[in-house]
């Protein structure tokens, strides 16, 4: 008896894991219920990126916060300085994304040494 | 005592392990089965790792805002269309986009000054490939939002080193006058000719007129009129309320031995025919006879 329950449990305990597992990373289930806070790094900054576009044909400052707020931040301009910081330091997006960045930054009050040759480099073109 | 006496016992059977690998067998598949269940109860955990076709609908809708925004900036269609279609809309990508902003439109967002920008660039983004929504109806025919009341919205510290766009105070207008109530602006009378009415039989839609409501090109028209009167009785029904049928449609339930008649109120004339409800056959099945009647914008 206990070789059955001890086989049991073992094998119980692995499927549900293994099932979790598979269920959740490898092929989550067709659900559309995330939120944009929700959505991976990439998309995050993709999003990013696509307000301070929108930053830059509008100026509208107060869109691009509340657009912002969807990420639910603790805070925005922490946040847009981090990420343009990252994505200046990983070359994670192409050059004209990272001007649009650090314009929404500095319009927002923030600048930091990271950021400036960007806003340099924004100067020679306007 | 040899090794494999040991295994077998001194009766010859063999002895039992510490372990069934059959008993384990089993209970691995049925916990992998448990397993893949609980996630498709329980949802997806994607929290940090969603892509933008898993968000929900609304939060789907803002991304879409977003896409046009950028292309507002960019000018990018390819890769406008390539991000709106990697939302794995249910329908054509750009009408999605039109949908989008004739939700967001109707829920508020044209409020302020911003969502009325917003909704204007996916409005530019999706009539330059021929789409049309709700959207264009819903906007002001100009914005007419003050900087002053925009600025209230923002955070005291927030610290912007570039001053905002600033407008002088609208005359004669106190704080509530100086936001403009958004009602849908006037729209040019259209008018309209029933072009066609054919009978069906489907016995999943039975006894129904289907509506289309179409502009020249064939392209849908939302939030258009469509009276049925029979008696002394009439009903108004709207088209593109039911969004998965499009924009263009539109039904209303018939009853057996009533004679309807069809137009659009102030916009087109009666549909020369009454139409009525009767017994069909689709297959072997017995049905109700419906109607299709599409009203041609001219």
């Amino acid at each position: 008896m206990p070789r059955f329950a001890r086989s049991l449990i073992l094998g119980l305990l692995s499927g549900t894991l293994a099932g979790l597992y598979f269920g959740w990373f490898p092929f989550p289930p067709n659900a559309r219920s995330s939120a944009i806070s929700d959505l991976a790094q990439r998309y995050r900054d993709e999003y990013t990126v696509m307000i301070a576009a929108g930053y830059a044909a509008d100026r509208d400052a107060p869109g691009a916060l509340e657009r912002l707020s969807l990420l639910e931040l603790e805070s925005i301009p922490a946040y847009l300085q981090r990420s343009a910081e990252r994505i200046i330091s990983t070359s994670a997006r192409d050059l004209d994304d990272i001007r649009l960045l650090v314009s929404l930054a500095r319009d927002l009050g923030l600048m930091s040494p990271a950021m400036q040759p960007f806003l340099t480099l924004q100067g020679a073109d306007s | 005592m040899t090794l494999r006496d040991q295994l077998t016992g001194a009766t010859g059977e063999r002895a039992p392990g510490y372990f069934s690998y059959a008993v384990f067998a089993f209970s691995l598949i049925a916990g992998i089965a448990l397993g893949l269940a609980l996630t498709r109860v329980h949802g997806p955990l994607q929290r940090g790792n969603a892509e933008p076709w898993q968000l929900r609908a609304e939060d789907g809708q803002h991304y879409m805002i977003a896409i046009a925004l950028e292309y507002a900036y960019k000018g990018d269609l390819p890769a406008a269309l390539n991000k709106l279609i990697a939302m794995r809309p249910a329908q054509d990508p750009l009408d999605a986009l039109a949908e989008a902003a004739c939700a967001l439109g109707s829920g508020g967002y044209l409020r302020s000054e911003s969502g009325i920008q917003a909704i204007r660039s996916a409005e530019a983004l999706y009539s330059s490939q021929g789409r049309a929504g709700c959207a264009e109806q819903l906007l002001p025919q100009e914005a007419s939002i003050s900087a002053p009341a925009l600025a209230t919205d923002i955070a005291p510290n927030a610290g912007f080193a570039t001053p905002l766009p600033t407008k002088p105070p609208l005359p004669d207008s106190g704080a509530d006058a100086a936001i403009r109530r958004l009602a849908p602006s006037p729209t040019p009378q259209r008018s309209f000719e029933a072009r066609s009415a054919r009978s069906f039989c489907d016995a999943a839609n039975p006894a129904l007129i289907e509506a289309r409501v179409v502009d020249y090109l064939g392209r849908g028209i939302p939030g258009q009129r469509i009276r049925v009167r029979w008696a002394d009785q009439e009903d108004v029904f709207v088209s593109g309320l039911k969004v998965d049928r499009g924009d263009a449609y539109a039904d209303f339930q018939m009853d057996e031995g009533i004679d309807y008649t069809i137009d659009m109120p102030d916009a087109a004339e009666p549909l020369g025919a009454s139409l009525s409800t009767g017994a069909c056959y689709t297959g072997n099945r017995r049905a109700l006879k419906s109607w299709r009647v599409t009203f041609v914008e001219t």
